[in-house]
This record gives structure tokens, sequence and C-alpha cells, in this order.
């Protein structure tokens, strides 16, 4: 085996793919009932404002309609349920994968297309090939180190090609343009007002993002610490925008957690509490 | 191929032998590449059609410090008499803002689609007072040094609704 899959399928705990699983099916439930739900809305627009994208074309896919939202709405929240559990999980989780992202697809298909997406549809199409994997099994498996790997890289690409993207509609330039300030003029928070004020503040933004969308794939290099603390960095740089804009990359944000040792976490978390309980039910 | 006792369920020793096999290792890698390829392919000269293998193009377009910030609104008239905003959420009329402006040349050019608009406003709302006029405008922001200067407003089209108190 080469280096670079030996990298690709390095083995990792079931444990973590269980968590992972838990964390991603959870945020489908509420992603689909409350953080993005244009495509139901869709199923209520006239069929006229339908823009078939290339899936779609390809696919054959109509426009939306009430019967097909909500099938697809409660398809993909009973499915997430299921999942979350741990059982069925290549049937359910599949099930999972192709209501959710039908679903984006009527939610981007009426002349807006949102790009913190695609991403986690590579989570929901590789987390069932894990198959069962029980939150106490911390055995190490090169399927779930494979499913876990594609999901960081899938997290990082979404960076590093918003970075290309920059470079491409809004050339070098673009760090030196207005256009975090037209996100704050156009959906602006009181925050954000603050920020409108001091132009200098949005243009600095501008750098530091496009800088570390470009240096993004250091991740990948750094030792174990430092990949923790850059997940961490993110995470700020993600509670910033949210602050300034009111946007937030969300289902992205659900895969940066794909770098932690999630199941080293719990145990700590579950040690602490263990030993605050001790002494307090100790006679 | 280390396995627990009673490993021999099937789901168990594919989870648990820890190893893939050789056509585990080699599908994965083919559809690793096929989505790297097809993802590079749609950001270098893709577009969102293609999503979603399309360009992260997010706020990627390049706004000029002398420029023009727009923001697409749409002013009604109600058979109440008031003069209101149109909520353009996906609960509002089931399109947001941002996709009536991904599809402004279609409405320019015809103005007529926002009838469909006071049609799905009188669906989802029935006890909202009817749309009678639709006007769709563009509040234009200039800039300049990257600093917002002065606001106005330009008119993109007009429409009076066919049949307001007869919406279903």
């Amino acid at each position: 085996m080469t280096r670079f899959s030996r990298w690709l399928f390095e083995p990792a705990p079931l444990s973590r793919v269980a968590l992972l699983r838990i964390a991603v099916y959870a945020f489908v439930v509420v992603d689909v009932l409350a953080l993005h739900t244009s495509g139901w809305y869709h199923g209520f627009a006239d069929p006229v404002w339908y823009q078939p994208l290339q899936a779609g074309r390809l696919l054959g896919l109509p426009a939306a309609g009430v019967v097909l939202v909500e099938v697809l709405k409660w398809g993909s929240v009973g499915a997430a349920l299921v999942a979350m559990t741990g059982r069925l999980p290549r049937t359910a989780g599949w099930a999972v994968a192709l209501t959710w992202s039908w679903y984006q697809y009527v939610a981007f298909s009426y002349g807006k297309v949102d790009h913190d997406r695609g991403d986690f549809v590579v989570a929901l199409l590789l987390l069932p090939t894990v198959g069962i994997a029980h939150l106490r099994d911390n055995r190490r498996s090169q399927a779930a180190g494979f499913a876990l790997r594609a999901v960081q890289l899938g997290a990082i690409a979404t960076y590093l090609l918003s970075g290309v993207a920059k470079l491409r509609f809004g050339g070098p330039g673009w760090v030196n343009s207005a256009t975090l300030l037209r996100a704050v003029v156009r959906r602006g928070s009181p925050i954000g007002e603050v920020f409108a004020q001091v132009p200098f503040m949005l243009h600095a933004m501008q750098w530091v993002l496009m800088a570390a969308e470009l240096t993004s794939w250091v991740i990948f290099f750094l030792p174990e610490r430092w990949r923790r603390l850059m997940v961490l960095a993110w995470y700020l740089f993600h509670a910033v925008t949210y602050a300034t804009i009111t946007i937030a990359f969300w289902p992205h944000l659900v895969m940066l957690l794909a770098f932690l040792p999630l199941e080293r976490y719990r145990d700590r978390v579950a040690a602490r509490w263990r030993a605050r309980r001790v002494p307090a039910t100790a006679p | 191929m280390a396995g627990p006792p009673g490993a021999g369920d099937r789901t168990v020793t594919r989870t648990t032998s820890g190893r893939l096999s050789r056509p585990g290792l080699a599908w994965r890698v083919a559809v690793t590449l096929a989505v790297v390829g097809l993802a590079v392919n749609g950001s270098v000269r893709g577009n969102d059609v293609q999503w979603p293998f399309a360009p992260m193009s997010q706020f990627a377009c390049g706004v000029d410090l002398d420029g023009q910030i727009r923001s697409t609104y749409i002013e009604a008239d109600t058979t109440a008499g008031t003069t209101v905003r149109v909520p353009l959420t996906a609960g509002g009329v089931g399109l947001g803002r941002a996709e009536v402006e991904g599809q402004l040349p279609r409405l320019v050019a015809d103005p007529a689609l926002l009838q469909s608009i006071a049609v799905a406003a009188a669906r989802r709302h029935p006890g909202w007072p009817r749309y009678t006029k639709l006007r769709l405008r563009q509040e234009v922001s200039d800039l300049r040094g990257g600093e917002v200067v002065s606001t106005r407003t330009e008119r993109l089209a007009d429409w009076t609704v066919v049949d307001p108190t007869g919406l279903r």
C-alpha cells in the first residue's frame, strides 16, 4: 500500500463513527424541521418558478408539489430518527441520503443555490458504508477511517474551493472589494452595523478569510494538537460570521466534527460526570 | 482477522475485521477520484446548475468600492387600501429574495409572472388582504471608497393583479 492510501484508509474507532452518526442524523432532523425549510415552501410555489438543475434534468425530477415535499420532509426525519438509534445503518442511512439530498435539490432549483450543503451529501452517502458501529466499540476499522477521512476532505475542499471561486469570480482584487459590506447592507445584524461603521474591519476580515480558505488544506499536515486548534479556529470564524451577517453554514459545522476524537471527549465528559456524582451519592 | 466471540454474524465480521477487502478498497478509491474530479471541474469551469458539483460562488463576486449594492423588494397595494412589503421569504410567498433575484431577468421581461406571487400569498395566507398592485423595485446603495454614501430606489416592473378578490 502506498503512503497515500495508508493515509486515506487509516483505521479509526467505530465508536467515533457511531457518535458522528448521531450528530449528523440529529442535525438532519433539526435542519429539515427548523433550519432549511425553503424546500418545503417550494412545494407551494407556482411550478413556473422551477429552474431544473442538471441533476434534475438527468434524473427527470419534476417541479415540486405539496405531496412530494411532505414525503421528502417526513421521510428524511423518519429515516434519520431510525439511523440515530444505530439500527439498520445501511437501509436507514441511504434512505436519509436519498430523501435529504432530493429535498435540498427542491430547495435549490428555484433560482438560488447554497454552497455549504454539497459536502454534507458526502457524509450521508458514506456513513452507511461503515455498517454496524456501536457506541462502545472502540475497535478500529478501515471502513470507518475512510468515511471519516472523506468527510474531512469534503469539509476542507469546501473551504479551498470557496477560495478558488473567489479568485475565479472576484479575481485577486476580491480581498479589497466591498463584498462583506454588501452582505451587511443586505442582511445586516446589530453587530454587522457596527462593523459597517468601521470598513477597515470588514476589509481585514476578507483578507483573513481568503488566506484561511486557500491554506485550509494545511490541516492535513499538522500534528494532532494543532489540527484540533485549527478546527476550533474555524468554529470561531463561523461564530463571527453568524454574528455579523447572520449566515451560518450549519451542515458544514457538523462535518468539521469528523476531525475530532469524539469518543475520547465523550469518555472524558462521562468520567467527570461520574466523579462528580460519586461523592454526592456517598453517605 | 481478530473478532469477538460470535463474530460469525455477517454484519459483525464486516465491520470489525478492520481491513477492507480489495474490491472494498477499489470502489472507495474510484468514487473519491470521481467526486474530486467533478468538484474541481465544477469549481474551475462549472456553474450553479451543476449542484452538488457547483462552484462555491456565494460571496465570491467582488464588489467595486465605488460601485453599487442592490437589494430587490416587491411592494404591494392591498384590497384593504394599505401598501405593504411583500415578504420575499420562503414562508411568505414560497420564494426568497435571492431566488427572485436569481430569476430577475425573467420577471422584468415578463411582469405577468408577478401574478403568481399574488396567488401564492393568497394561498399561503388566506387571512391577509389580497394584493391588487405589485411593484418590483431595487434599493440601490451607492458606494464611494467602500462606504455607503447615498441610497435610491429603481423601478423594475409593475403589475396590476388580475381578479385580486378571486385569487385562490
